[in-house]
């Protein structure tokens, strides 16, 4: 068990290095990635745009973005990961007995773990530009964030099995995430879609977890329960699938790579 | 000698699905969805049985394609099996390939702690055997360079020192003796020696019957995804061996032109050690071969003979005629002539023979026949060559 341990810290590690091996700054892009493009959206949307939302007219547009626009990274980065994991490791899995869902699991906790660094950066410098930032919104944003990586492993899980049958899924993940960027709230409000519309965004289990991080970090009105437990139940439903997806196929890789 | 069971494998066998075209991949995914056998599929492993014993080496021979890469995939785990099943009771160490997973920009020091940390050792374990490791790969100071600048003997040197610090109950591996100089194979050698002489139990693949004779006490010889012959390893490398030699003969057709004239000499009957000759008799190293043979003289004078023993692929080992030696048939009816030879403790060296046999006119300068038969010498022996040359140590 211990071992197992130690091999998926270094599976973890591996994934985190394939990112930065042989750069200057190495983890430092990590921190300093994030608060460059922090400030890019911040010049951008506030000077240029003057972009100001409904919901909380008095934010700055790149705060309003900044506190759901990280974790969305870290879930669609861990998935892009994933579709290509089992390819990479190929050389390795004919040779050496693995536990192979260490390797999605791996792809998506290196992914979490960077984003989730780069979110504590950007935090702490809305912080310190006099954004206010509830006290006690780290108590909400982690049980949410949490459901955020539910969600993500159980799709990779999903993802990265496919992938070995299906040549072109990485390039669907892709497209289907450029998708479901536009079809969540991230960079709108609900409120700024027409009336009729709003009700359909409680189908996607990203919106309960997009409005639930902006009610814990800026106070705006909560999400409706109803889009909280389309989150709940889809992070079950795909956990669940992506295990048992996962299970049946992953014995038969080998012969697929 | 033999102690508990290590391995056993009951009706193992190997189908790979078809997976060239996307909608061939499709399919197979739905059945494995499903939970069903795939049908479309080709099978490069016959189910078959295998058990090892603690202690008891196997090898596994047999020409490329056989499926004897197959067959360590499914004990290893590696490869899911399409039939039977495979139990394993003890720690596995499997050398697959060597420095598989090493990671060109790594150090090999690093190279060193991934790889064992995937072949299942703990951080604490690897950094108290990281010494002996890299003593034995002994590549110096280049074990603090990234793997990418090291020549492909230095990556299976310590590809090789890794699985010695493993230390596992049944050690697999597959061809890795071939690489590498020839001073690291013999200590590759030595050590796995060593490994089976402290009742480590060794699956071996290898293509050098030296290699196999050496290490191992058992062998299965897998031909075409089958088992061609399994027991003993002399016996199943020699039989082995004598099938490449036959491979390898160019096909001789029986029988040199005969003259145009019906006035031939032809053979009748031959017996080998009393039976009527066939191919594949069988002989323990040091027995005796007697040959009978009946020649049709068609004007009733006493014929000749020449009898030799070539090797399978076509090498002579000796030849004679009776002219030479002055010996005369026997006649046991008109036109008939019996020739008796008998090669007393023949010194030939286990392997692929054959008994070629042709009859002569009686001034033994025509030759009207080839026949021939193939047969096997079986023993133990590590000597080398065709024949065992009498000698002495002084």
């Amino acid at each position: 068990m211990n071992a197992r341990a130690e091999l998926f810290g270094h599976f973890v590690r591996q994934e985190l290095r394939r990112r930065y091996l042989g750069t200057l700054a190495a983890g430092g892009w990590a921190l300093l990635h994030p608060l460059i493009q922090l400030a890019v959206y911040a010049t951008v949307f506030s000077v240029i745009f003057a972009a100001r939302m409904p919901e909380a007219p008095e934010l700055p547009f790149a705060a309003w973005l900044a506190v759901a626009f990280w974790p969305w990274l870290a879930f669609s980065e861990a998935l892009q990961r994933a579709a290509g994991v089992i390819h990479e490791q190929a050389p390795l899995i004919g040779k050496v007995p693995l536990p192979l869902p260490l390797l999605p699991a791996a792809a998506v906790v290196a992914s979490f773990l960077l984003h989730g660094s780069g979110y504590l950066a950007v935090l702490l410098a809305l912080a310190l530009a006099g954004i206010p930032l509830a006290p006690l919104g780290i108590a909400l944003a982690l049980p949410l964030l949490a459901l955020w990586f539910a969600l993500a492993l159980g799709l990779a899980l999903l993802v990265s099995a496919l992938s070995v049958f299906l040549r072109d899924l990485a390039q669907v993940v892709q497209q289907l995430l450029l998708l479901a960027f536009f079809l969540t709230p991230i960079f709108y409000a609900r409120t700024m879609l027409p009336e009729s519309w709003r009700p359909w965004l409680d189908l996607n289990p990203l919106t309960g977890l997009v409005e639930g991080l902006r009610h814990a970090w800026l106070g705006v009105p909560p999400p409706s329960p109803r889009a909280l437990a389309v989150s709940i139940v889809a992070a079950l439903v795909l956990l669940w699938l992506g295990s048992l997806v996962f299970r049946r196929t992953s014995r038969h890789f080998h012969d697929f790579l | 000698m033999s102690g508990a069971i290590l391995l056993e494998a009951k009706g193992l066998g190997k189908r790979y699905p078809r997976t060239a075209t996307g909608r061939q991949r499709l399919r197979a995914l739905w059945h494995l969805l499903r939970g069903l056998p795939e049908r479309d599929a080709v099978e490069v492993l016959k189910p078959l049985d295998l058990e090892v014993r603690r202690g008891e080496s196997l090898a596994v021979i047999g020409e490329n394609g056989a499926g004897k890469s197959t067959l360590l995939k499914l004990i290893t785990g590696v490869l899911a099996p399409s039939s039977g099943e495979v139990r394993v009771h003890g720690r596995i160490g499997a050398l697959l390939e060597l420095g598989a997973g090493f990671h060109p920009e790594l150090t090999g020091r690093e190279n060193v702690r991934a790889s064992a940390l995937l072949h299942g050792l703990g951080a604490a374990e690897i950094e108290e055997r990281m010494a002996a490791i890299l003593d034995f790969a002994d590549i110096g100071r280049a074990v603090d360079e990234p793997v990418k600048h090291y020549s492909s003997g230095m990556v299976v040197r310590l590809g090789f020192a890794v699985v010695t610090a493993l230390r596992p109950e049944l050690l697999i591996t597959d061809e890795v003796l071939a690489v590498g100089d020839e001073s690291f194979q013999k200590k590759c050698i030595a050590w796995l020696e060593d490994y089976v002489a402290a009742d480590g139990t060794l699956l071996l693949v290898s293509h050098s019957m030296y290699h196999v004779q050496k290490l191992c006490r058992r062998a299965i010889w897998l031909k075409d995804g089958a088992v061609a012959a399994s027991g003993e390893v002399f016996e199943v490398t020699q039989a082995y061996l004598a099938y490449h030699e036959r491979k390898r003969a160019p096909r001789t057709e029986a029988g040199a032109a005969p003259p145009a004239s019906g006035e031939i000499y032809r053979l009748l009957a031959v017996r080998l050690n009393g039976a009527p000759a066939r191919d594949g008799l069988v002989l323990e190293q040091g027995a005796e071969l007697a040959l009978e043979a009946e020649v049709h003289s068609p004007d009733d004078r006493p014929p000749a003979l020449a009898a030799g023993i070539v090797r399978l692929d076509g090498t002579p080992v000796y030849g004679l005629s009776s002219d030479m030696d002055g010996a005369r048939p026997e006649r046991i009816a008109p036109q008939r002539y019996r020739f008796r030879l008998r090669f007393v403790a023949l010194p030939l060296l286990p392997g692929g023979y054959t008994v070629r046999v042709h009859p002569l006119d009686p001034e033994a300068l025509r030759l009207f026949e080839t026949a021939e038969w193939a047969f096997t010498v079986r023993g133990a022996s590590r000597e080398f060559g065709l024949v065992r040359l009498p000698h002495r140590w002084e």
